[in-house]
């Protein structure tokens, strides 16, 4: 085993021993507030592994997947409060949403590229921004809905909710942890490795054989999955939804997390969300302006690193376990082929 | 073999004011190794575009054995069994050399599994390792595809080729900005690959095409220009002048007409 | 009918002052290549020099000078600092602006505060026009629109400035081999670009709140005129804001203005789809 596969390993080992150990642990060295505060890093990285699913491993940059982790969001929420659902049945509703909006948006969407694509994922998730605050009869606008929360699970007498701050920390580690492992099963199967070959060379992929158009949307479908699930996890975890949650900063934050974290890693989401989440909350105590910090942040790093922590990790760690240096290959850069006439 | 495995009829393309494929009538028979030529602007690369499906072309259709492929997309295009590589050498430069191969080899799957590992198939695996040995890359097959050297990117498009079964393979320039050793094994490999598949290969380089070619059709200006043997293209009034004035290129077409 | 008519109306001269603002975004998108993020900002940037302007020196007509001045001098900066040395990793330009529209946003609120400001328009009284009584000052912002949009026109075809622009525009690879100093265009873009948000700013303040936030209505409103007027297209770009404009405005008569901004998206996503060159191709390019 090479000294990168067993650093790694590791790393990887404590971190998970780490987040297992949280309830107790965290509390014990710093406060409780602070088990509340990595559930919602554990959440907002699902959503910044959404946008890296589709920017790091297909190459479509997109700013608008707050409408996924919007209708994610809003499936629990009117799916509770409104429709009287219990908890599963919502969290499906949300998860069901998401993915059919994504679709029906990937449709359109995914036949664009480059800047139109981005600009198409904005124009699309302010459409239902709009909506969303104008029908306030549905979605309580800004102000969003509040609920209460149904119980997750019931064994004959015994309940077991969210309430529970421990077990809705496990219930969202474990759907996290569930989703990233799904997410590590594709990139290393037949369909990840398409969706590598399309980022890489999307005219290439065509004359391979590969159908772009479809794949792309298979991967949109995906994004909008993962940005669902972390709705949905959001509604629960604050037994509340706004459409404020659906506006283009809220995609434009995601997409400064997981490339400051690492397009294109599985893990990067992780690191540039915890990153951000945690300045924030040390910074906000003190100073208001942190978004000042995640303007300049992102500046310097597609400056000066654009492949992100964990894509500077791995280029250092492939420089100690072999002789030559695999390419200084840049984070997705488009290598756009002309075909030339 | 009667029906032709290439065939266009009035096969048009404009870009603007321009005519980059002008009514072209062209009939490729099977069990042969095509050469286009002709000087730049031909529109042989359109040609290329047009048949892969990279381009719509306004007007005009185009048979492959026998089939109407006119208007189909690309990757339909290459499902039927026409492959093709492009002018400016390109791969997928993040992927290893192995890799390359093996997407190539599975791209034409109707499914492609979301969550089994890729490095199960062994059957697959087998196949890109024999690719490898073929084309010489085995050394190399852990590199990223986009470290490579220019001769070894050509190489791994032909390996891409091999594995991907064609039953048409277009090679646009395959031996463009490769040095004389590596033009040699490049010529070696198609010589392979013609025994088997029917290729048609875009050339500026005489000598490979006088070397390898058993037809040659000779382009410009969107047009054909002359068609035949070797020997009969060397002997054409016309296209000595229009294109092979060359002094360099002088030997091969003498070669070819004493041949 | 009256209410129809002030909306209409209102809404034609905020299209002019969009049409300024656009046509900053329209250069940056069309030469650089890169989707601005911050342009609303930039606006926003304007209405705020404008404020200071009035704070300091208690005439509101200096920002005239001084805010295009400022906006010209930081577009150029931001455009050497950090535009200029990303070229190479373009999918993530959008990130940089992304995060210049934080800056720019925190920037401001930190040093004038997040309370909105209103500036009183320095021309008042009203004019009886077609029935109504309608606000000086706005016949006066767009008459000022229409001058300087003017004036930009002229500028780019008229100077050889403008037509290095034009000709980097139209062919990159050409332009230089002529010998254009592309360098030197794609400064001179970004620093127009922001100056030209600066005056719509300026022109823009009295009628509108100066508030950190001011930007981020204008930024979908500038893409959409972009995009429908189409790619390249400037005098369609022109076209497209104050038509948008004229119709929001008109929509609100009837219905709310969520309504009628979200009838502008719609047709932006249509024209993004079905004809991305614009609706207005065959104006001169």
């Amino acid at each position: 085993m090479s000294a990168a596969t067993a650093i790694n390993r590791v790393m990887m080992a404590a971190f998970a021993a780490f987040l297992v150990s949280v309830p107790w642990s965290v509390p014990a060295l710093i406060n409780s507030f602070w088990v509340s505060v990595i559930a919602e890093i554990l959440i907002w990285s699902l959503f910044a592994a959404s946008v890296n699913l589709l920017f790091g491993c297909v190459g479509l940059l997109s700013f608008g997947q707050a409408l996924y982790f919007g209708f994610g969001m809003y499936g629990v929420a009117i799916g509770i409060s409104d429709l009287g659902l219990s908890f599963w049945p919502a969290f499906g509703l949300g998860i069901v949403a998401s993915m059919a909006m994504a679709l029906v948006t990937g449709i359109f969407a995914v036949r664009l590229t480059w800047h139109y694509f981005a600009i198409i994922t904005v124009v699309f998730s302010l459409i239902f921004y709009f909506l969303a605050l104008s029908n306030k009869w549905l979605t309580g606008g800004d102000d969003g809905i509040n609920f209460t929360l149904p119980p997750t699970f019931t064994f004959g007498g015994t309940k077991w909710a969210l309430t529970d701050p421990t077990f809705q920390y496990f219930f969202i580690l474990t759907t996290v942890a569930l989703c990233f492992w799904l997410m590590h099963r594709l990139i290393g199967s037949p369909l990840g490795k398409a969706f590598l070959a399309i980022r890489d060379n999307d005219v290439r992929a065509s004359l391979i054989g590969l159908n772009v158009y479809l794949l792309r949307l298979i991967a949109f479908v995906l994004a909008g999955f993962l940005a669902g699930v972390a709705g949905a996890l959001f509604a629960f975890f604050g037994r509340y939804a706004s459409a404020s949650y659906m506006f283009y900063h809220v995609s434009g934050e995601a997409v400064v997390w997981a490339i400051v974290g690492g397009a294109g890693t599985l893990f990067g989401p992780i690191v540039g969300t915890s990153i951000f989440i945690i300045v924030r909350e040390v910074v906000s105590s003190h100073w208001e302006h942190h978004g000042l910090i995640v303007g300049i942040v992102a500046i310097l790093v597609v400056m000066f690193a654009p492949k992100g922590v964990v894509g500077l990790w791995r280029q250092w760690l492939t420089s100690l376990s072999e002789r030559t240096v695999t390419p200084a290959d840049a984070a997705p850069v488009d290598i756009k082929l002309r075909t030339e006439p | 073999m009667s029906e032709p495995v290439l065939r266009t009829e009035n096969l048009t393309r404009r870009f603007g004011g321009l005519v980059a494929v002008d009514n072209l009538n062209i009939s490729l028979p099977g069990g042969r190794l095509h050469a286009i030529i002709g000087p730049n602007g031909a529109g042989k690369t359109t040609f290329f575009n047009l048949i892969s499906g990279l381009l719509k072309s306004d007007g005009g259709r185009v048979f492959f054995q026998g089939r109407d492929i006119t208007g189909l997309k690309p990757h339909q295009i290459s499902r039927l069994g026409i492959k093709r590589t492009l002018q400016i050498k390109s791969v997928f430069p993040q992927l290893s050399v192995a890799e390359n191969l093996w997407i190539t080899g599975q791209a034409g799957q109707r499914f492609l599994h979301p969550f089994r590992a890729a490095s199960s198939d062994r059957a697959a695996w087998e196949k890109v390792e024999r690719t490898l040995e073929q084309i010489g890359l085995a050394g190399l097959a852990k590199r990223a595809a986009g470290t490579l050297s220019y001769g070894d990117v050509a190489l791994l498009e032909i390996g891409m080729a091999l594995i991907s079964e064609p039953k048409l393979l277009l090679l646009d320039e395959p031996t463009c900005g490769m040095s004389p050793a590596e033009t040699e094994r490049a010529v070696q490999k198609i010589r392979e690959l013609a025994r088997t598949i029917d290729i048609v290969i875009i050339e500026h380089d005489m000598e490979v095409v006088f070397g390898i070619a058993s037809d040659i059709t000779v382009m410009a200006q969107g047009s054909i220009l002359a068609s035949g043997t070797p020997k009969q293209i060397a002997d054409d009034e016309r296209v000595r002048e229009a294109y092979l004035g060359r002094p360099e290129d002088e030997d091969y077409v003498e070669e070819a007409v004493h041949a | 009918m009256e209410k129809l008519l002030l909306l209409a109306m209102n809404g034609l001269i905020w299209g002019l002052i969009i049409a300024l603002i656009a046509l900053g975004l329209a250069i940056i998108f069309g030469l650089l290549d890169i989707i601005n993020l911050a342009h609303g900002d930039f606006f926003m940037v304007g209405t705020v020099l404008a404020w200071a302007t009035l704070q300091s020196t208690g005439n509101f007509w200096l920002a005239f000078i001084a805010a295009p001045l400022i906006g010209f001098i930081l577009g150029a900066l931001i455009q050497r600092l950090v535009i200029q040395p990303i070229h190479n990793v373009a999918a993530l330009s959008i990130v940089a602006t992304f995060g210049l529209s934080l800056i720019l946003q925190e920037s401001v609120r930190i040093t004038f505060g997040p309370t909105p400001r209103r500036i009183l328009p320095p021309i008042q009284g009203t004019v009886p026009l077609f029935g109504i009584d309608y606000e000086v000052y706005r016949l006066f912002a767009a008459a000022v629109a229409i001058v300087a949009i003017g004036g930009f026109f002229l500028f780019l075809h008229r100077t050889q400035l403008g037509t290095w622009m034009r000709a980097v525009r139209h062919d990159r690879d050409t332009a230089i081999a002529m010998g254009i100093p592309a360098q030197r265009v794609y400064v001179l873009t970004f620093a127009i670009g922001f100056a030209l948000a600066c005056v719509g700013g300026v022109v823009a303040a009295p009628i509108t709140t100066v508030d950190f936030r001011g930007g981020v209505d204008i930024l979908p409103f500038c893409f959409m005129a972009v995009i429908i007027g189409g790619l390249g297209n400037l005098p369609g770009t022109a076209a497209a804001a104050i038509l948008l404009a004229f119709l929001e405005g008109v929509i609100q008569s009837v219905a709310n203005p969520t309504v009628a901004r979200i009838s502008s998206l719609v047709l932006m996503s249509a024209v993004l789809l079905l004809r991305p060159q614009g609706l207005f191709k065959g104006f001169a390019r």
